[in-house]
């Protein structure tokens, strides 16, 4: 476990970017627990900005066996918090496991655009907030591998 | 030795941060589950549709096979229902269409399958295809049942020993076949697929497809996906400006086409012959 230890932190020094990330992430996993609770309570969601919110939250598209997308994101945005807190205190392993999670995640948020624009074309602006802290998370560990070289 | 306690400090931080964030997650969505649940009871009325109170041009009182095969959502402001015959080709072309459809708008519709075999030579199997579904809908299974029969509708319209092929899809999709042959043979599933002819002939349904939206004929050349959103998508749009306007509306929430027995209708449906 020792030698995960990013050495050239200070051991109580934070690291930044992964705690940026942890932020993100945070705001990722308030949406899809906001989409959550929405899928579950039936409620519909207000839309303003894109309006095609109900076509793609109530579409077939919207749950995997059953259970809403919006869990697995929620599931999948606890996951990255966690890990980028862990990597911000010094654990590089998990901020490799991060970095492969946010790229598998990213690359299914482009899928999941895909299906907005051209399946069910219409677009959803929660889940196209989800998409963007996708690419954020993913940008950013993808930053922090050519800024440490 | 204090440096050692800020390191170890240091050690669980991330994990009570991780901790408290699970916490404060499960805890918010719990909260806010239970804050909207009792409102949207309240207001689960508002959404039964009270969509076509305006226009209603296809009610029959013939209902047909009660329950419904359906999809979607039984509130939706939106009917979509499919006349169809297993052994029409069309038909067999739309089908993935109207699973492109249901998959596309899923509970914001209701999407509604109904038999209509012709009675042509051509058409010698249809009726039996029919009871065949329905058959495979007694054991709640209609669906996998009209999608095996359309999308191999060449290869059983072809083969004289049909009624075996069909036990083979029964099996595959884990039908008890002892009752699956039963029911064939019985009158349940076959009231079920004459139930629905009765409908079709209350609205002189011609050909098959026929497709209904909201009640209203779609024309044979209108029936593609692009086409087809466009209707659904401003029935939808009607539907939720009625929901607006009357929001506490206590109307009767029978969307067309489904029954209803209004008066002029039904007389039609009543003296309606077959157009045949």
């Amino acid at each position: 476990m020792n030698e995960e230890v990013l050495t050239e932190q200070p051991a109580n020094k934070i690291a930044k970017l992964p705690l940026l990330a942890a932020l993100v992430a945070l705001v990722g996993l308030c949406d899809a627990i906001y989409l959550t609770i929405h899928h579950y309570t039936g409620e519909k969601v207000p839309c303003s900005v894109t309006g095609g919110c109900e076509a793609v939250l109530s579409s077939s598209y919207a749950e995997i066996g059953g259970i809403p997308l919006a869990v697995f994101g929620a599931a999948a945005y606890f996951i990255a918090f966690s890990l980028a807190i862990l990597a911000a205190f010094g654990n590089r392993l998990m901020w490799k496991l991060f970095g492969f999670q946010v790229t598998i995640m990213a690359i299914f948020s482009v899928y999941l655009l895909y299906v907005q624009k051209y399946e069910i074309r219409e677009f959803c602006q929660y889940c196209l907030l989800s998409a963007a802290v996708c690419v954020t998370l993913f940008a950013i560990a993808l930053f922090s591998r050519f800024w440490r070289t | 030795m204090s440096n050692e306690k800020k390191n170890s400090n240091n050690n669980n931080l991330p994990l009570v941060i991780i901790g408290l964030v699970l916490i404060a997650a499960v805890g918010a969505g719990w909260w806010f589950y239970t804050q909207s649940k009792t409102p949207s009871k309240k207001g689960g009325n508002t959404n039964t549709s009270v969509a076509n109170t305006t226009k209603t041009p296809a009610i029959v009182s013939a209902l047909g096979a009660q329950p419904p095969n359906m999809l979607g959502s039984p509130n939706s402001s939106v009917t979509v229902e499919e006349f169809a015959d297993f052994q029409c080709p069309t038909c067999g072309v739309m089908h993935p269409k109207m699973k492109e459809l249901n998959s596309i708008y899923g509970s914001r519709i209701k999407f509604i399958f109904r038999n209509y075999p012709l009675a042509i030579p051509a058409h010698d199997k249809a009726y039996d295809a029919a009871v065949a579904a329905e058959a495979a809908g007694l054991q709640g299974r209609f669906w996998d049942m009209q999608n095996l029969l359309f999308t191999n509708q060449q290869a059983w319209s072809a083969n004289p020993d049909y009624r075996k092929v069909w036990e083979g899809y029964a099996s595959q999709i884990g039908l008890d076949i002892e009752k699956f042959k039963n029911d064939m043979a019985g009158l349940n599933a076959k009231s079920r697929v004459d139930a629905d002819l009765q409908r079709g002939r209350a609205l002189n349904i011609s050909s098959t497809p026929s497709l209904f939206v909201n009640g209203v004929l779609i024309p044979f050349e209108q029936m593609n996906i692009e086409t087809l959103r466009q209707i659904i998508d401003s029935e939808l749009q009607k539907g939720q400006s009625n929901q607006q306007k009357q929001p506490t509306s206590g109307a009767p929430t029978t969307p067309a086409p489904t029954a209803q027995t209004s008066q002029p209708a039904s007389n039609t449906a009543a003296n309606t012959a077959p157009k045949k």
